[in-house]
């Protein structure tokens, strides 16, 4: 008990490291600066997110060089991943192999970099450890993490990717199961999007080098959670689809012969039991 | 199934109360509604995951696994009660040579009664027809079993075994047996609530509550009402056997 006290009593808040009083300056919510283009850009960085932060024990200087003032722009979306990567060696070596990093080579900004799965403000600032339930990826968010890109039809339409793959997931076994799970890490022992597609090394699923491309590949990835699971179990999957007449015909008919066998039934029940309640009550009302 | 001759015989004339269920068909019937109760409150959740209300009842439970666990043991005291009641009608019919519940079987004669009573319901007829042991309704419910438990049973056994239902089936069978599941089970569902429970407790007479399933008996006055046929047959008998 006196233990337990204090421990808790000394509990002290925990200080971003700023070995160079940046945040003199920088905690400042007006800061700003005009660019050479004219265009007005904060340079407010809020010492209560950086608080929390997973790297709140590095030094501004590590990522913002030690002569920050005479960079133009230090850190820009195809250049983050870079900086990430001169830490972070093994992770930006795979970034580089998947389809998002390919992409950022390419400059194509559309695509996610570091940031967009691992800070929850989306900027490099708030990047928390994975095993945060709020990171967006801790393994229950990152579904809602990978929709954010990946649900916009808008944004899915230029690349011909499906843009239902979010809701089509949730519908799923593996969704379901996630959605209504827990946080609790031993409960999340199901699927989601990274663990068929992959994650840092994610490739386009038109990629043969792909987990998902070709019946072959998905039974392997299959196999990693269901035993002995084959090519046939593996053709059972609606492919981010619903079941139509041409993808996975017998389920799209079973469905429809269901749903006409259930409205007749239920109808002709409903309608039973309607008039029989109609005649009960008017034989209550004459008495 | 216990005649109900000899159930009166047992209990004498005089009883204000005619058996109508024998032991078994008070455990099959119990354990049946249990089980069919316990598959829903944990089914439909699992239908309906997007709705808050869902995730919170799963979280009373204390997650979708526990969820999961319950839904699948409930699944097994069901099938298990439907081959006792196969084993049941096998023992009794071929072993005790007990006669076969022919009454059971529908008739010509349920359809015309059928329409009866939809006549009486629209008030084009004075009376109710006259019902034996079993009415239209009960027949239905019945017989809809022997539809409803091969259907979500093997649908049920697939989705629970996967991967073994693949190895000696296509692989479409798994999404298709899906949908079987969860389609069925709404229509179980829905006519259960709806409509039995409707007419077996919510009918003037027997509201709010029929016991005669849980006690395999039926007080006299609503026995002839109900089964006027078979009350009016054994009570011939029973004076027979008197004299």
């Amino acid at each position: 008990m006196v233990v337990g006290l204090s421990l808790t009593s000394s509990f002290t808040e925990i200080y971003a490291l700023d070995e160079n009083n940046c945040l003199l300056c920088h905690d400042n919510p007006d800061l700003t600066k005009t660019t050479t283009g004219g265009e007005k850009i904060s340079l407010y960085v809020s010492e209560e997110v950086l608080n929390t932060t997973a790297h709140r024990f590095i030094d501004c200087t590590t990522c913002h060089t030690y002569e920050p003032h005479k960079a133009a722009t230090p850190l820009t979306k195809l250049s983050l991943a870079e900086k990430c990567g001169s830490c972070h060696k093994y992770e930006y070596k795979l970034h580089l192999q998947s389809i998002h990093g390919q992409q950022l080579v390419y400059g194509n900004p559309d695509v996610a970099t570091c940031i967009d799965c691992h800070s929850t403000k989306g900027d490099p600032h708030s990047v928390i450890r994975v095993l945060e339930y709020s990171a967006p990826a801790y393994k229950k968010n990152v579904a809602e993490t990978c929709a954010k890109c990946h649900g916009d039809p808008k944004l899915m339409s230029s690349y011909g990717i499906v843009e239902k793959v979010y809701e089509s997931y949730m519908r799923s076994f593996h969704g379901k199961a996630m959605q209504l799970g827990t946080y609790e890490i031993t409960q999340l022992d199901k699927a989601t999007c990274t663990n068929c597609h992959g994650y840092h090394d994610i490739k386009s699923v038109h990629d043969p080098g792909s987990p998902v491309a070709g019946l072959d590949n998905l039974a392997k990835t299959c196999e990693e959670c269901h035993p002995g699971a084959g090519v046939e179990f593996a053709s059972g999957f609606l492919g981010h689809k619903e079941a139509s007449p041409e993808n996975i015909p017998m389920a799209h008919y079973t469905d429809m012969l269901f749903t006409i066998l259930l409205t007749t039934v239920v109808s002709f029940g409903a309608l039973v039991v309607l008039m029989a309640t109609i005649r009960y009550a008017s034989n209550r009302w004459r008495e | 199934m216990t005649s109900v001759t000899e159930a009166i015989s047992r209990n004498g004339v005089a009883e204000e109360k005619v058996t109508r269920f024998d032991i078994h068909q008070i455990i099959q019937h119990a354990l049946l509604m249990v089980s069919f109760i316990l598959l829903v409150v944990t089914g439909v959740p699992q239908k309906f995951h997007d709705l808050s209300i869902s995730q919170w009842w799963i979280g009373v439970w204390g997650g979708i696994e526990a969820v999961r666990s319950v839904h699948h043991f409930a699944a097994w005291v069901m099938v298990i009660v439907c081959v006792y009641h196969l084993l049941y009608l096998g023992y009794t019919t071929l072993i005790l040579k007990r006669p076969f519940p022919i009454k059971m079987i529908p008739s010509s004669e349920d359809f015309t009664k059928f329409f009866q009573e939809m006549g009486y319901f629209l008030g084009l007829r004075k009376e109710k027809p006259k019902w034996d042991r079993f009415n239209w309704r009960e027949k239905f419910d019945y017989w809809a079993i022997f539809w409803g438990m091969p259907v979500m049973a093997g649908s049920g056994l697939i989705l629970m075994y996967p991967v073994l239902a693949t190895k000696f089936l296509p692989g479409w069978i798994v999404p298709t047996a899906l949908v079987a599941h969860s389609d069925e089970a709404m229509l179980a569902l829905i006519w259960i609530f709806l409509v039995h429970t409707f007419f077996n407790h919510f009918t003037p007479g027997v509201f709010p509550i029929n016991t005669s399933m849980f006690t395999g008996k039926v007080p006299k006055e609503r026995y002839h009402r109900e089964h006027t046929l078979e009350y009016e047959r054994l009570f011939e008998t029973t004076k027979e056997k008197k004299e």
